[in-house]
């Protein structure tokens, strides 16, 4: 069967249909007409009017044609629904449409529940998999100082350094897995504020004695298409980076452009190098191999921000040191 | 000192365990939640390691329920969820401290040691008194630059001393910090290790205050 348009098909069916009664109406008038010779008289005194009756008749037929285009008009509002679950904005489609759809729509929304539920389901045992793996890393990684103290040097060097791999290898694509999951569960929205001041309150405790401040300078309804692990994430690592490296000061602020909101991370740190700084966004690139914890973290906030479709720059900051500029799509 | 580790994966426990015996610190092992939240809220520790994911109750519940308690003794949190989310839930439930699985034994050590320094008010990583200085990194007491052997008992009542200096600290609250809660305790037993010190470090760094317990004072020269 080829494939016509929907719309094509019904006018051409209404068509038909109307050929059929005119032949029908034919057919019995011209009956009529032999039968009762009165017939013509009757028939001229209904449709004799001109006026009236071209009115009706195009009234009939603009009526019809719309009745056609308001039921089709379902499946347009389906499309732009659709659109919307697919680009984040909604988990469901949501409405009524008419009977022949809404079973269409029953069964849609059926497959996104389960989808969705599926995804959670993998990113769950990926996370599983990782953590079971990481506690058998932590007694092997105390092994391998035991072997070092007793004086095996090359091979504690070796499994530390593999075991160090691993760790990295498993944070990134555990955050790989999470963020891929959270672009096909759709819906996010996430407060910037809530995000920063939460962070602000951790790496204050894990930098403690490093007599740091961190400055947030962010408006309360700044929101973000993302989910608030995912922020977390991103941010997270921004301000850690930059506790890492800052000297005293750090500070994060957000503000609005056309095409959503940026997210700065400032620090009066030493600063990157221009000529590293797309270096340190690339997966598997560190800037150090002094401060730990600094492996991936770019990477992931760069992966990250992408699926969200936004984007991470370094830059100099007006204090001195690193400048990142997070800019993720608002809601 | 005295530390709490919650860890149910035995070998890792043991390993955490024997790692801070050698250090110098008493400690209690707990493999699950409940047995967790049993020993802290019963026993006084000096700080705690707690791993998040835990048999029967979880980590941050137990964290949470001691907070609200009132129970400020600080906390090192060990978890193999090394997301940011989860750590600012860690901070938020009331840890002091944080370290993504897999670790370093040293670095649990060092953060350990951080952690009960600040609890104490202590600035510099070395305790000093006068001539006398306790290095809580290398387990290891000098006088005047001289290095003094000790027992771990006798290290572990300098320590809390030490930590404390400035303050009274009776028999009892000694007692309480210096043992495994497996071990057999006598607070008679205090007596004799202050007797031990006082012989080996002279006897003026330890003053005893009658009816109220011992002091760490500077010896006037």
């Amino acid at each position: 069967m080829s494939v016509v348009s929907l719309r094509t098909r019904v006018m051409l069916g209404a068509a038909l249909w109307s050929l059929g009664l005119f032949v029908m109406a034919g057919h019995l008038s011209t009956a009529m007409m032999i039968h009762y010779p009165r017939t013509p008289f009757i028939l001229h005194g209904i449709f004799a009017h001109a006026v009236l009756s071209s009115v009706v008749a195009v009234l009939c037929m603009i009526l019809g044609f719309w009745q056609v285009k308001t039921g089709l008009s379902a499946l347009h509002d389906l499309r732009s629904r659709l659109g919307g679950v697919r680009a984040g904005r909604e988990r469901q489609i949501a409405g009524r449409y008419p009977a022949e759809v809404q079973p269409l729509v029953t069964d849609l929304n059926a497959l996104l529940d389960h989808n969705e539920r599926a995804v959670s389901r993998a990113v769950a045992k990926a996370g599983d998999l990782a953590h079971g793996l990481k506690t058998p890393l932590a007694v092997l990684s105390h092994e391998a100082e035991r072997a070092r103290v007793e004086g095996h040097h090359e091979l504690a060097e070796t499994i530390a350094e593999q075991v160090e791999r691993m760790r990295r290898q498993m944070d990134y694509h555990l955050a790989q897995a999470r963020a891929a999951a959270s672009g096909a569960t759709p819906g996010a929205r996430c407060s910037v504020i809530a995000s920063a001041e939460g962070l602000s309150r951790t790496l204050l405790r894990l930098h403690a004695g490093h007599g740091l401040a961190i400055d947030v300078r962010v408006a309360p309804d700044h929101t973000v298409r993302s989910h608030r692990e995912d922020l977390d994430e991103m941010l997270g690592n921004l301000l850690d980076n930059a506790c890492t490296w800052a000297k005293s000061r750090v500070a994060v602020e957000s503000s609005v452009n056309g095409a959503g909101v940026v997210i700065t991370v400032d620090d009066d740190g030493p600063g990157l190098d221009a000529s590293m700084r797309e270096a340190v966004l690339q997966r598997g690139v560190r800037a150090d191999q002094i401060a730990p914890g600094s492996g991936l973290g770019l990477a992931i906030v760069r992966d990250l921000a992408e699926l969200y479709g936004g984007s991470i720059a370094l830059s100099d900051s007006p204090f001195g040191g690193l400048r990142a500029r997070l800019q993720l799509p608002a809601c | 000192m005295r530390v709490l580790v919650v860890e149910d994966e035995a070998l890792l426990a043991q390993q955490l365990a024997s790692a801070l015996g050698e250090a110098g610190y008493a400690v209690d092992c707990a493999a699950d939640g409940e047995r967790a939240d049993f020993l802290g809220q019963t026993e006084r520790y000096d700080a705690v390691v707690l791993d998040l994911g835990l048999p029967k109750v979880d980590g941050l519940t137990i964290l949470r329920r001691w907070r609200d308690a009132g129970l400020a003794v600080p906390v090192l949190v060990l978890t193999a969820r090394g997301s940011w989310h989860e750590k600012v839930q860690g901070i938020d439930g009331g840890a002091d401290d944080y370290v993504a699985k897999p670790f370093r034994i040293e670095e649990v050590l060092a953060r350990l040691r951080a952690l009960i320094r600040r609890a104490s008010g202590q600035l510099t990583p070395e305790l000093r008194c006068g001539a006398l200085a306790l290095d809580p990194r290398a387990a290891k007491v000098t006088l005047n630059g001289a290095a003094v052997r000790l027992t771990s008992h006798e290290f572990r009542v300098l320590s809390y001393l030490m930590h404390h200096r400035g303050r009274v600290v009776s028999q009892t609250e000694l007692t309480e910090h210096i043992y495994a809660q497996s071990a057999d305790r006598d607070s008679n037993t205090v007596e004799v290790f202050i007797a031990r010190l006082r012989r080996k470090l002279g006897a003026s760094f330890i003053e005893t205050v009658r009816g109220l317990g011992y002091r760490i004072v500077e010896p006037n020269e």
